[in-house]
C-alpha cells in the first residue's frame, strides 16, 4: 500500500484561486518521489495536502492509511506528529536549542520516553554525534540541513516531506544532503516527497514528477 | 504624512489589541500622577478661613501660643490706622443632639456690616444670636428662627439661627465672642486677633504699629502665611504620594521602550527598504519617536480623563490622612487647569518620547543594505552582560553612598535619587539574572513541560533584549508593592509595640469634637475630681494639649502628672530621659528631627506673653504625628499659662476592679458633659484604623502601577507571540498540538512573572531599606524597626504571579490560533 495516496484532489484557495486541478499521485514506502516544476505550479499545495498541514478542496489525500479529510485538527496534529518529518530549505531549527534539542523536539511534543537516547542516536546516523551541543548558529548550512534531517526521522515516520532541501546549500553539502534523503528511503523505509528545482535532487529520485498549472504534466520512473 | 500613516498608522491598527494595551499603560501611569496631583491640592488648598463669610477678608491674623489677651484688642483699636480687629474663638462645639462642630466666636455687633445677611440686631438679644453656615444648615434641617442648644467645655446655652450664611464645603456655627467666651469657660481670653483692613490702608504701616503694640512672643500673619505653612506642613506627606505616582509611569515608561523596540524589530524589513528607497538615519529615527510621540499623546490624554474621575476617588481618602495626622482642613474642589492638562500631556508625550529613544535610534542604525536583524540586537545583549553587570555593581554603589547624604531643603532627594539607580541598577542585572535562572531551570522546566517547558524557557532567553525589559518592568513594580508593604509591614509593627507601651490606661476621655490634628477641645474643670471620686479608679492622668508654633512650624505642646507617666506609661527614649526639674521638656522624635534637637539643648518656646526657655531633658519615640510634640511636666506649663483646662484624661482603675463596670459608672456620672469615653481596647483598634486608612492610597497607586506592569506582561507576550509565529508554526509542523502551544505560552508567562518576582522582591527588600531608614526618617522624623510581613507578602507575590499567567492567556490563544502553513509562509 502506498504511504501517500492521492486521489483526483482539487485545492482551489480564498479568492477563487485554484492551486490544484485533479491531481492524483501515489508515492510508495522506500521510494523517493521528486515534485518539479516552476513556482507557483503548485508544488508546494501539494507538499501541504501530503504533511496533513492542509485539506483538499475535493477528492481524497490519504497519508499512512488515514483519509486526512476525515480528521478533525487534533487528528492531522496526530498524524503529523507520529508519521511525517518535515525538512526545510531554510533549515528552520530553533535558534536557542542545541543540535540534540532540536532533534529531540518532535519526541518530546509526542510524550515519548528515552527522547535524549534517541535523539543522540538519530544525530549519529546524520554523522553529527560531536555537535550534540552546538547551537545552530555555531554549524555550517549542512550540518544545520543534516540537523533538520535528524529531526524530521527521529520520530521514524512513514513519510517524509523535503520543500528545496538543498536550495540554500553549496554543492558538496547538497550532495550529503540527499544521500541521507535517499538513505532515508532504503534504510528506515520512508516515503520521501521532495519538492526541487534542482536536477541532482531529481536525479536521486525514483519517480519524477512535472507538474504545470496545478496539474501532474509527465511522470518518469 | 503619508509616509507616516502607511508606516506608524496602519502598523499600530494591524496590532490593534497592541497599541491599545500600551496606550492604557501610558493612560493609566499619567492617570495616577494626575489624580495624585489634583487630589493633593484640593486636599491642601482649602485652609482659607470661613470667617471670610462672616468678618470680610482677613489680612492679618495674630497669635500667640496658648491663646491672646482680650485687652489688646482695645490697644490696637486704638491704632491710628484705618482697620478692623475682630476677637476670634475657634473651638469644636456640641449642638445637642446633632453632634458636634466647629464654633466661632466672633465680634457680633461690629460684625454686623460684614455680615451677608445685614438684618438689624436687637442688641439685647445678640448673644444668643447665631449664624450657622449653608451646608451645616442643610444636612441638619435648619432654617432661620430655629432654635439651638449648644454645649462648650462647662456650660450650655440657647440661641436662635439669624441668619444662613452661604459658605462651600464648610460647616461651622458662628456666635457672639461673649457667648463663646462663657461657653468655653475662655473669659478674658482669646484664640486670636483677626484684621481687616480698609480700602486704601498701608498694610505694611498697619503690621509694624501693630507688631510694636502686642508682645514680642505673638505672631503676626497673613492668612497666605498660614496656608504656606501647611502646605510645608504636608510636603514630606505630598512628596511621598507624588514619588509613588511616578513608579507607575516608570513602568509606563519601561513599556513603551518595549513597544517601540518590538516596532523596530518586527519592521526591519521595511526599515531596511525605506534606507535602500534613500530615506536617511534621521528619517527612520523621527518615524519611530513620531509613534512613540502618538502613542504618548494620545494616551495622556486618555489618562488626563481618568486622572481626573481617580482624583475624586482619592479625594475622601487623602482628606482623612490629613485631618488625622497632620492639619484640620476641608477638602476644596478638584480643579483641572489647562495648565496641569497641559503639564499631563507634555509629561506623558516626554515619557513615551524619551523612552523610545534608544530602540528608535537602534532603528535608526539600520545599513541601507542590511535588513536589521533581531539576532544581532539579542547577541548585543548576551555579550553585554558581564559589562551590563559591572555598570549595575557601580550604580548600585552609587546608590548606597546616596543613602549616607542629608535630606536637602527637608526632602529625602538623594533617597529618591538612590531608589532610581537601584530601580537602574536591576535593569542592568535583568538580563544576567534571566538567562542564569533559566540555564539553573532549564531539566527542572523539561521535566515538568516537556517540549513546552523545554521552549518556553529557551524563547525567554532567546529573545533577551525584550525579556530583561518585561522583567525589570514587572520586577519595577513588583519591588514597589514588596518595598512599600515591608515599610508599612514594619511601620504598622512598630506603632502597634509603640501603642502597648503608650496606651497604659484602662480608659481614655476627650471632649466631643473633630478627632484631627491640631484639635484639643478643653474638658470642663470639675471632670477629673468627679473621676478621681468614682469607685474603682486607681490613678487619674490628665493631659494638657495645644497648638503652638515654633520655628515657623506647628506642633503639639503637652503637660501632664510627669510623675504618672514615669511610673504608668513605658516610653521608649532615643536618648535622654523624662524631666525632672522645672523649664525642662521631654520632645518626640520627629520634633526633635525637624529642629535639630539633642538632649541638653535649650528651646526657645513663647508662650503667651513670655518665653519659656526649657531644656530638652530626652528624645523619645513617639509615632502620633509627624507634627511632633513637647511635653513637659504640669507645673512647668502653669507657671507660664495659668488656669488650662484639661484635654484628655487617662484613667487607671484599681488592681481587681472591673474596668467595664468603673466606664458604665463614668458614663453615668458624666452624663451631662459632652465627653468621649472609650475603653483602652477601641481607642487602639481606632489608633490602627487611622494607621490602615493612611495607607488606603498607597495601595491604591502600588495596584495601579502592578495593572500597568500586567498589562506590559500581556503586551509583551504578545509580542513574542508576533514575532515567533515562524518558530510557532514549525512547532506545529512538528507535531504540537494546540493545546501545547497554549501551554508553552502560559509556561513562559509564568516564567516571567517567576524571575520579574524574585527580581522584584531582591529589589523590593533594598528599596524597603531606602524607604525605612532613608525616605521616611528624614520625611517624617520616624525610626521603624525592621519587621517584613512575611506571609502577606509571600501572598501577594502568589498573587502577582497568577495574574500574570493570566496576562499570558490572550497570547496563549492567540498563538494557539495560528495557522502553521501561514505562520511559516508569512516571512
Amino acid at each position: 500500500m502506498s504511504a501517500i495516496s492521492i486521489r483526483e484532489v482539487t485545492k482551489v484557495y480564498e479568492g477563487g484561486v485554484e492551486a490544484l486541478r485533479g491531481v492524483s499521485l501515489e508515492c510508495a514506502s522506500g521510494h523517493v518521489t521528486a515534485l518539479i516544476g516552476r513556482s507557483g505550479c503548485g508544488k508546494t499545495t501539494l507538499l501541504n495536502l501530503c504533511g496533513a498541514m492542509d485539506f483538499p478542496t475535493t477528492g481524497e489525500v490519504s497519508l499512512a492509511g488515514q483519509v486526512t479529510s476525515r480528521l478533525d485538527d487534533a487528528g492531522l496534529t496526530h498524524l503529523r506528529r507520529n508519521k511525517i518529518g518535515f525538512v526545510f530549505q531554510f533549515f528552520q531549527l530553533l535558534p536557542s536549542l542545541s543540535a540534540l534539542e532540536n532533534v529531540e523536539l518532535p519526541l518530546l511534543l509526542s510524550g515519548r520516553k528515552n527522547t535524549e537516547a534517541t535523539a543522540r542516536e538519530r544525530l549519529r546516523w546524520v554523522g553529527l554525534e560531536d555537535k550534540t551541543r552546538s547551537l545552530p548558529y555555531q554549524l555550517s548550512g549542512g550540518q544545520m540541513q543534516r540537523v533538520a534531517i535528524a529531526r524530521a526521522l527521529v520520530h521514524d515516520p512513514a513519510i517524509l516531506i523535503a520543500d528545496e532541501p538543498t536550495g540554500n546549500l553549496d554543492n558538496a553539502s547538497g550532495d550529503v544532503i540527499l544521500k541521507l534523503i535517499r538513505r532515508a528511503a532504503d534504510e528506515l523505509g520512508a516515503a520521501v516527497l521532495i519538492a526541487t528545482h534542482s536536477a541532482e535532487a531529481a536525479a536521486v529520485a525514483d519517480v519524477r514528477v512535472r507538474m504545470g498549472d496545478g496539474r501532474i504534466e509527465k511522470v518518469e520512473r | 504624512m503619508k509616509l507616516f500613516r502607511r508606516l506608524i498608522l496602519r502598523p499600530l491598527r494591524r496590532d490593534l489589541t497592541r497599541t491599545v494595551l500600551t496606550l492604557f499603560s501610558i493612560a493609566l501611569g499619567v492617570a495616577v500622577v494626575i489624580a495624585i496631583e489634583l487630589s493633593g491640592d484640593a486636599a491642601t488648598g482649602s485652609f482659607e478661613s470661613s470667617l471670610t463669610t462672616l468678618v470680610g477678608k482677613v489680612d492679618y491674623e495674630i497669635t500667640a501660643n496658648g491663646g491672646v489677651d482680650e485687652t489688646y484688642i482695645g490697644k490696637l483699636a486704638a491704632l491710628p490706622v484705618n482697620a478692623r480687629f475682630s476677637p476670634v474663638i475657634e473651638e469644636p462645639v456640641v449642638i445637642v443632639g446633632h453632634g458636634s462642630t466647629t464654633l466661632y466666636g466672633i465680634d457680633l455687633i461690629s460684625s454686623a456690616g460684614a455680615s451677608t445677611d445685614s438684618q438689624s440686631f436687637d442688641p439685647e438679644q445678640f448673644e444668643h444670636y447665631a449664624a450657622v453656615s449653608n451646608d451645616l444648615a442643610e444636612r441638619l434641617h435648619l432654617k432661620k428662627g430655629d432654635a439651638l442648644r449648644l454645649k462648650g467645655r462647662s456650660q450650655s446655652a440657647d440661641f436662635t439661627i439669624r441668619t444662613i450664611a452661604p459658605d462651600r464645603n464648610n460647616e461651622w456655627i458662628g456666635v457672639d465672642i461673649a457667648a463663646a467666651q462663657s461657653l468655653f469657660d475662655m473669659n478674658g481670653r482669646l484664640d486670636r486677633i483677626e484684621v481687616v483692613l480698609s480700602p486704601g490702608e498701608n498694610a505694611g504701616n498697619v503690621e509694624r504699629l501693630i507688631k510694636a503694640t502686642v508682645p514680642s512672643t505673638w505672631d503676626v500673619l497673613t492668612p497666605g502665611a498660614r496656608s504656606e505653612e501647611n502646605r510645608r506642613m504636608l510636603r514630606a506627606f505630598r512628596w511621598n504620594l507624588r514619588i509613588l505616582s511616578y513608579i507607575s509611569l516608570l513602568v509606563g515608561a519601561f513599556l513603551i521602550y518595549n513597544t517601540i523596540a518590538v516596532s523596530v524589530v518586527r519592521r526591519r524589513t521595511e526599515i531596511g527598504i525605506l534606507r535602500a528607497l534613500g530615506v536617511n538615519s534621521r528619517g527612520v529615527l523621527l518615524i519611530f519617536l513620531g509613534e512613540a510621540s502618538m502613542l504618548g499623546v494620545i494616551g495622556s490624554a486618555l489618562g488626563v480623563v481618568i486622572g481626573r474621575l481617580l482624583a475624586a476617588a482619592l479625594l475622601g481618602m487623602i482628606s482623612d490622612t490629613v485631618n488625622a495626622l497632620f492639619t484640620t482642613s476641608t477638602p476644596g474642589p478638584i480643579s483641572l487647569s489647562p495648565l496641569s492638562v497641559l503639564a499631563a500631556l507634555l509629561t506623558g508625550t516626554a515619557v513615551a518620547f524619551f523612552s523610545a529613544l534608544i530602540p528608535a535610534r537602534e532603528a535608526a542604525r539600520v545599513a541601507p543594505a542590511e535588513a536589521m536583524r533581531r539576532a544581532i540586537v539579542e547577541y548585543e545583549t548576551r555579550l553585554h552582560v558581564r559589562r551590563d553587570l559591572l555598570m549595575a555593581a557601580v550604580v548600585a554603589a552609587i546608590a548606597a553612598v546616596l543613602c549616607r547624604f542629608g535630606p536637602i531643603d527637608g526632602r529625602p532627594v538623594l533617597g529618591y535619587a538612590a531608589t532610581l539607580f537601584a530601580v537602574a541598577a536591576t535593569a542592568l542585572v535583568a538580563p544576567a539574572f534571566v538567562t542564569g535562572i533559566v540555564f539553573v531551570l532549564r531539566t527542572t522546566l523539561k521535566r515538568i513541560g516537556g517540549a513546552a517547558g523545554l521552549i518556553a524557557g529557551r524563547s525567554l532567553v532567546a529573545s533577551l533584549s525584550r525579556t530583561s525589559i518585561v522583567v525589570t518592568a514587572l520586577a519595577t513594580a513588583i519591588s514597589m508593592m514588596i518595598s512599600v508593604g515591608i515599610m508599612v509591614g514594619s511601620f504598622r509593627e512598630t506603632v502597634q509595640v509603640w501603642l502597648d507601651a503608650q496606651l497604659r490606661a484602662d480608659i481614655f476621655m476627650r471632649a466631643q469634637g473633630p478627632a484631627t490634628a491640631g484639635i484639643y477641645p478643653p474638658i470642663a474643670p470639675n471632670v477629673p475630681d468627679i473621676v478621681r471620686q468614682t469607685p474603682g479608679v486607681a490613678e487619674v492622668d490628665t493631659l494638657r494639649a495645644f497648638e503652638f508654633r515654633y520655628e515657623g512650624t506647628r506642633a503639639t505642646f503637652a503637660a501632664a502628672n510627669m510623675d504618672i507617666v514615669r511610673r504608668r506609661r513605658f516610653l521608649k527614649f532615643v536618648s535622654g530621659t523624662f524631666p525632672a526639674a522645672p523649664d525642662t521638656a521631654m520632645v518626640t522624635e520627629p520634633f526633635a528631627d525637624k529642629h535639630h534637637l539633642r538632649t541638653g539643648d535649650v528651646m526657645h518656646i513663647p508662650l503667651s506673653g513670655s518665653t519659656a526657655a526649657l531644656t530638652v531633658s530626652g528624645i523619645y519615640y513617639d509615632y502620633s504625628s509627624d507634627r511632633g510634640t513637647v511635653l513637659v511636666d504640669r507645673s512647668t506649663l502653669l507657671r507660664y499659662l495659668p488656669d488650662q483646662p484639661v484635654t484628655n484624661i487617662a484613667v487607671y482603675v484599681q488592681p481587681g476592679a472591673d474596668a467595664a463596670k468603673v466606664r458604665r459608672d463614668l458614663e453615668m456620672r458624666l452624663r451631662d458633659f459632652p465627653l468621649v469615653i472609650a475603653p483602652n481596647e477601641v481607642l487602639r483598634r481606632a489608633a490602627v484604623e487611622v494607621f490602615d486608612r493612611t495607607f488606603t492610597v498607597t495601595y491604591a497607586l502600588e495596584a495601579v502601577a502592578i495593572v500597568v506592569a500586567m498589562l506590559g506582561a500581556a503586551n509583551s507576550l504578545l509580542a513574542l507571540v508576533l514575532d515567533r509565529r515562524r518558530e510557532i508554526g514549525l512547532i506545529r509542523y512538528l507535531g504540537a498540538a494546540t493545546g501545547q502551544v497554549r501551554r508553552m505560552i502560559l509556561m513562559e508567562a509564568g516564567l516571567l512573572g517567576l524571575l520579574a518576582g524574585s527580581l522584584g522582591s531582591a529589589l523590593g527588600m533594598a528599596l524597603s531599606l531606602v524607604l525605612i531608614y532613608v525616605v521616611n526618617k528624614q520625611s517624617f522624623g520616624w525610626t521603624i524597626q525592621f519587621h517584613p510581613p512575611a506571609l502577606l507578602l509571600a501572598g501577594a507575590l502568589l498573587l502577582v504571579w497568577a495574574v500574570t499567567v493570566l496576562a499570558g492567556v490572550y497570547p496563549a490563544r492567540f498563538a494557539s490560533r495560528l495557522q502553521p502553513g501561514e505562520a511559516m509562509h508569512e516571512e
